[in-house]
């Protein structure tokens, strides 16, 4: 009940067509940047979608991000905006639930354009890179693996957002995060494993660095272990208010 | 009521609104890898510049090609939305006062947001070229002149950027997408500024003006001077476009 309720809520924010639009503007990098300068990349050798994820992730991975914070901060704007958060109180629904159900949302819309950024990804490999091969379970792999890694990006920028009533100011850490993950040294791998800095591993430089599984077990444990925290928190905030 | 007493209202306005610490923050953050990682400005990987330069500029990069436009960004979600809470943009629009007045003082904000992060940056590069200094036993510190001169170009470069990223917040009346597409539009300026059209694209501006002061220190990074012919009559005319548009467009959704 609370999924659907909490769909409702987004559909006159223009959430769901923000999203679908940076993944549109995620896409546009790979194809553009092939459009303009194929010969650099069709004369690499290996594999098409490492060549193709190694040039354009980066930039891909930060729209992602920055959709993320944007999507988080509306999410919790509707509910501060007119003070819709203290009627949720009073109605027979766990604060909880809410938070959790807009996690899922943001999770379930994140993994949409992940798979849409990866076709095309996949349909620039196919058609500038022909018989190079590209094998349907390494995409699905890809896939995957970016989505999970960007889940503790999501709950830590829903947590920052559930914080504050002023957009402006959740939306500021969230920018200043993704800026100070993006400046420090990306060669540090407590660092890479930080959200809002994880989202940019791809998966071939994880397969190289042999850092699959690091990723695999850490990544799900970050995600509820901020869910955790935000639980707290709203404990706290209620024997405050 | 004058354009600057306009512009005190406007200002104790967002008193309360933290964006101070917003704007410090990241001056702060920036500074940090610099001074830990400060032996690096002397490994300069066979780039033809001083360390105390390349400290200079390697700070400030981060800075300037994603930090600058993204407060620019958060200053305009802040700007419109304190009033959006309990319709106080209807009462300011109820008054004598002309709209067009109104978004000015409050775009004229905005810079002044900005000007206060470049003199918080600029004191923070000296504050960590002291500390760098002392640490490494090298003099980091650059003329103020010049520091100052570099600075206040890169933000006078970020003015067509605010009037873009203003006009697109009135004109969006959704704040997602005005932040959304505000955001958005920062992360192509690094493949931008290598191509010929970068001076049609406002968010590459700051990002511009460093890279040239880059090609001043060390020859051969990139362009040494600055192509004023097409960039100065397409900024202006963008800033003037963008204003125009955001002053007739201002308050029209309230207005309804």
């Amino acid at each position: 009940m609370t999924l659907s309720l909490e769909i409702k809520k987004l559909k006159r924010t223009g959430y769901f067509p923000a999203f679908i639009g940076a993944g549109f503007i995620a896409s546009a990098f790979p194809v553009i940047n092939m459009l303009a300068r194929a010969q650099t990349f069709t004369a690499l050798s290996g594999d098409p979608l490492t060549i193709l994820m190694d040039a354009n992730w980066q930039m891909m991975a930060m729209i992602n991000i920055l959709i993320c914070v944007c999507g988080s901060c509306i999410m919790y704007h509707t509910e501060y905006a007119d003070n819709g958060l203290q009627k949720m109180d009073v109605l027979p629904v766990r604060s909880g639930a809410l938070f959790i159900t807009k996690f899922v949302i943001t999770a379930l819309i994140l993994a949409i354009i992940i798979v849409m950024e990866t076709a095309v990804l996949a349909g620039c490999a196919l058609h500038w890179f022909p018989g190079r091969g590209l094998s349907l379970w390494e995409l699905l792999k890809t896939a995957g693996f970016q989505w999970l890694i960007t889940l503790p990006t999501v709950m830590m920028m829903l947590v920052i957002a559930s914080a504050w009533k002023n957009m402006w100011i959740s939306l500021g850490i969230g920018v200043i995060l993704v800026f100070a993950l993006s400046i420090l040294p990306q060669d540090l791998l407590i660092l890479n494993l930080c959200p809002f800095s994880s989202p940019y591993q791809t998966y071939a430089m994880a397969v190289q660095n042999d850092r699959v599984s690091l990723f695999l077990i850490l990544c799900p444990v970050e995600t509820p272990g901020l869910g955790l925290l935000e639980m707290f928190y709203q404990k706290i905030r209620r024997c405050v208010q | 009521m004058s354009f600057l007493s306009l512009t005190t209202v406007e200002l104790k306005k967002i008193r309360r609104s933290w964006i101070m610490l917003i704007l410090l923050i990241p001056v702060v953050i920036m500074w940090i890898p610099s001074v830990i990682y400060g032996d690096m400005n002397f490994d300069t990987r066979g780039i033809p510049i001083t360390p105390e330069n390349n400290f200079f500029i390697q700070g400030f990069m981060g800075m300037v090609w994603f930090m600058i436009p993204a407060t620019l960004v958060i200053g305009t979600v802040l700007l419109t939305q304190t009033e959006r809470s309990n319709n106080g943009i209807l009462k300011m629009l109820s008054l004598p006062v002309s709209t067009a007045k109104l978004c000015l003082t409050k775009f004229m904000v905005l810079i002044l947001l900005s000007f206060v992060q470049m003199v918080m940056t600029v004191a923070a590069y000296y504050i960590c070229a002291a500390i760098a200094s002392s640490m490494l036993d090298y003099n980091f510190f650059l003329e103020p002149l010049y520091v100052f001169r570099v600075a206040l170009s890169i933000y006078a470069g970020a003015i067509p950027t605010a009037a873009v990223f203003w006009m697109i917040a009135i004109l969006i009346h959704t704040p997602v997408f005005a932040a959304g597409i505000g955001l958005a539009s920062i992360v192509p300026s690094v493949l931008l500024i290598n191509t010929k059209i970068w001076f049609a694209y406002p968010m590459s501006y700051p990002f511009y003006l460093l890279m040239v002061e880059y090609g001043r220190c060390a020859d051969g990074i990139y362009t040494s001077e600055i192509d004023w012919l097409p960039w100065l009559p397409t900024a202006v005319l963008i800033t003037v476009l963008a204003l125009g548009i955001a002053c007739i467009r201002f308050g029209s959704v309230q207005k309804r």
